[in-house]
């Protein structure tokens, strides 16, 4: 129906106009908060305003709307108490702990993600929406095809044909079914019932390692925020120490009372389970944290681990003897600055074999090996007198020369005329042929290489530059030269 | 440390001055016994100690004969001979980088290099040149948006005790950047540069203060080739040291990039006879040649 004919229909009608983009922020923002009950969340990804591009939209009507959050709650539901009465007791958590944040809800659970599914949408009684353990063939039989996530022509012919109850399809042979329907109907019923499986994608990574802690009592006080954190780490360090692994990166997660979620995140340069040090690190980072009224759980998961090559741990007593022991303290250095700074903005440097003087040297990061001894100073004498500071990308620079294959007696730089007293040069560099450009394609085989012809300048006031020509001497067709001088770095 | 009158922080030359004009021998004592509080003050630290720099001629003037660890030193470039600041620091990262080589080759340890670059036209330090003066593997660089940040990074690896020497990139360091870095140094022991492209008002409390300006260098006589590098070094605060006979002690010193060994050149020596020569030499023959037509 059109918005013209619903007008016409019923003239006092509220319109307002969809927000496909506020509803998936909306729906993230459930999904996100959802993260306390189990890490593995998905956002349905048939729902019809959600759809990611290229996925086939289904009928997804009934009472559930078409926006959906898949949760796999294996192995969650026993916080909330024995077997089914846990699972029953987390889905009424979660359906009053929503509906106390003004959402209107309905929430299965199911074997299957398919069976939880239909339920959610077409079960009419509400104590359906509970399906026990292996129960789902007989709870579904009653419900209508639509349940199965089909596309609507399939639907469509179900309709015509008679099948209207998903428990009409069971006694059908597979085999007729597939060749009129394709393999879509035989997989989703399959998938409903738990005959065939069917993977989630989880909207975030699901950490391996993760600690709870729920407060009866909201808690909004920084040292309190503080303690809780530093007993979440203690019993996620010793999972660490039980596995054999040091953390790479840890995220803690605040749920407030408002229902929004705080996240935050440290890393490390190397594994650690040292859990004073990374308390360190997140103390500097707790701050940013806000509790807004109250915080009512505290999630610490670590996302990336690696697997401990750390020293040995050393007796509680020789506390003082550790710090000496276990490095020089440089490692924990790092990570601060990291923290603070963005690990982007630290770099060990690297020698590379390479003839351009920009490749020569690599910012590589912090835990990367650092160079050999004495590599440098190899590489160093290989080359002739190179710049204290090498310029990121050469200035041009408007030259002056009696002749044209001498270096320039005059340079213009910064609008500063630089009068040249004293030269050496050129030291030709050409281009690497072997290596592919930068855009990936490789110089044809008998191209000539692009030269730089380098010259060790020094002003009449001492400064010393390091200037290049960008190719030998030439004269273009007008009579302009066509090279063309740049300042590449600063000597000492 | 609390004991330190507020006059023990006034530079040597001055306590000197005014211990000259007074009653001799109080001043005298008392001044040996704020150098002496001072010095405990200095000495104490831990594992402060003096590197030399390796010019005697300068050595002589600082404390202990060298420049101590556990303090801030700062380095700025100066003025070129015709007055004008150079738009790049090359003497004075030349410098910075030979003092660096000395913390370095005194302690095992990482060199933390921070900086703040600038934008596209950036000329961070080149690796394959600092290795004359220390091994580039043992740096670290640290790269800041905002001179807090610099100054932050500064002295967390001063609080480090993994690391051998600090070295910082700034425009300007004010009073209180300044006073907290020397404090962290002092409590560490470990040394901190601070190197400005730019020279500024003396504004914070280091123990020295250099100014460097590249010098004209000494050609080959008869060529236009480049010498060894020259810089014209000027000591500008010197605390805790010896005081010296110029105001400003002044010193032109040569870095000899095949022997790696920072040398002062003899004043008399001093300018760069070369160009000079030549043009007279041509001159001559000019006016010899027309002598001769």
């Amino acid at each position: 129906m059109r918005l013209a004919d619903a007008r016409a229909l019923m003239p006092d009608l509220v319109t307002a106009s969809g927000e496909p983009q506020a509803d998936r922020r909306l729906i993230e923002t459930i999904a996100g908060w959802c993260d306390r009950y189990t890490p593995w969340v998905a956002i349905d990804p048939l729902g019809g305003a959600l759809a990611e591009e290229g996925t086939e939209a289904c009928s997804a009507g009934g009472f559930g709307g078409d926006a959906g959050l898949l949760l796999d709650v294996s192995g969650c539901a026993h916080l909330f108490g024995p077997d089914e009465a846990g699972e029953r007791a987390l889905l009424a958590d979660l359906v009053g702990r929503l509906a106390r944040h003004g959402f209107t809800c309905r929430a299965a659970m199911a074997d299957t993600a398919g069976a939880a599914w239909a339920l959610a949408r077409y079960a009419e009684r509400q104590a359906d929406l509970f399906c026990p353990s292996h129960g789902q063939r007989d709870t579904l039989a009653a419900l209508p095809v639509d349940g199965l996530r089909l596309t609507a022509p399939i639907l469509e012919t179900f309709v015509k044909l008679g099948l209207r109850r998903i428990g009409d399809l069971y006694p059908l042979p597979r085999a007729p079914l597939a060749r009129r329907f394709g393999d879509l109907p035989l997989t989703r019923l399959d998938q409903a019932l738990g005959a065939g499986g069917e993977v989630l994608e989880p909207r975030r990574p699901v950490p391996a390692f993760r600690t709870r802690l729920a407060f009866v009592e909201p808690i909004g006080r920084p040292e309190d925020i503080a303690a809780a954190t530093s007993r979440l780490l203690a019993a996620l360090c010793r999972q660490f120490e039980q596995a054999g692994v040091g953390a790479r990166k840890l995220e803690i997660a605040l749920y407030r009372v408002d229902g929004s979620v705080e996240r935050t995140a440290i890393g490390t340069s190397r594994p650690n389970r040292d859990n004073p040090k990374l308390m360190k690190l997140f103390e500097e980072k707790l701050g940013e944290l806000d509790p807004g009224f109250g915080v009512e759980l505290m999630i610490l998961a670590a996302p990336e681990v690696e697997a401990w090559s750390g020293t040995q741990d050393v007796l509680p007593e020789a506390g003082a003897l550790a710090a000496s022991l276990g490095s020089d303290g440089t490692v924990d250095l790092a990570d601060r600055l990291a923290l603070r700074l963005g690990a982007e903005n630290m770099a060990r440097l690297l020698p590379r074999d390479s003839h351009l003087p920009e490749r020569a040297q690599v910012a590589a990061r912090v835990s990367s090996r650092p160079a050999a001894d004495g590599a440098w100073r190899r590489l160093a004498t290989l080359k002739g007198a190179r710049p204290t500071r090498l310029l990121q990308r050469p200035e041009p620079v408007d030259v002056t020369a009696f002749v044209p294959d001498d270096p320039p007696s005059v340079f213009h730089w910064r609008r500063h005329a630089h009068r040249i007293v004293r030269a050496e040069g050129p030291e030709r560099i050409a281009d690497e042929w072997w290596r592919p450009r930068p855009d990936g394609s490789r110089p044809p085989a008998n191209a000539v290489p692009p030269v730089r012809d380098y010259y060790r300048v020094e002003d009449d006031d001492g400064g010393r530059f390091w200037l290049f020509r960008d190719g030998p001497y030439k004269l273009s067709a007008n009579g302009q030269p066509t090279a063309r001088w740049f300042l590449h770095g600063f000597c000492a | 440390m609390s004991v330190i009158s507020p006059s023990a922080f006034a530079p040597p030359v001055a306590v000197r001055a005014a211990a000259n004009d007074t009653a001799g021998p109080v001043s005298t004592a008392l001044r040996e016994k704020v150098r002496r509080l001072e010095r405990a003050h200095s000495i104490q630290r831990a594992g402060t100690a003096a590197v030399p720099t390796g010019l005697p001629a300068v050595d002589a003037l600082l404390p202990d004969g060298g420049l101590l660890t556990g303090a801030l030193h700062e380095v700025e470039a100066g003025a070129a001979p015709s007055g004008r600041v150079a738009a790049h620091d090359g003497a004075a990262l030349g410098f910075a980088a030979h003092l660096l080589g000395r913390f370095a080759a005194r302690t095992p340890g990482t060199l933390l290099w921070c900086r703040r670059p600038s934008g596209v036209f950036d000329a961070p330090p080149y690796a394959p040149a600092l290795a004359a003066w220390f091994d580039p593997a043992r740096l670290l660089v640290v790269t800041a948006r905002r001179d807090e940040d610099v100054f932050w990074a500064m002295e967390e690896g001063l609080r480090c005790p993994g690391i051998a020497a600090v070295l910082g990139e700034t425009r300007a360091a004010g009073a209180t950047a300044g006073r907290r870095l020397s404090l962290a140094a002092e409590k560490s022991g470990v040394p901190a540069l601070l190197l400005r492209s730019q020279p500024a008002p003396p504004q914070s409390v280091c123990v020295t203060r250099w100014r460097i300006a590249s010098a004209p260098s000494r050609s080959t006589p008869g060529l236009h080739d480049i010498g060894a590098a020259r810089w014209r070094l000027e000591l500008r605060r010197n605390r805790f040291g010896a005081p010296s006979i110029a105001d400003i002690p002044s010193w032109l010193v040569e870095w000899n990039d095949e022997t790696h060994c920072l040398a002062v050149v003899p004043e008399a020596l001093h300018g760069s006879p070369g160009p000079l020569f030549e043009e007279r030499r041509f001159e001559e023959r000019f006016f010899e040649e027309r002598m001769v037509g």
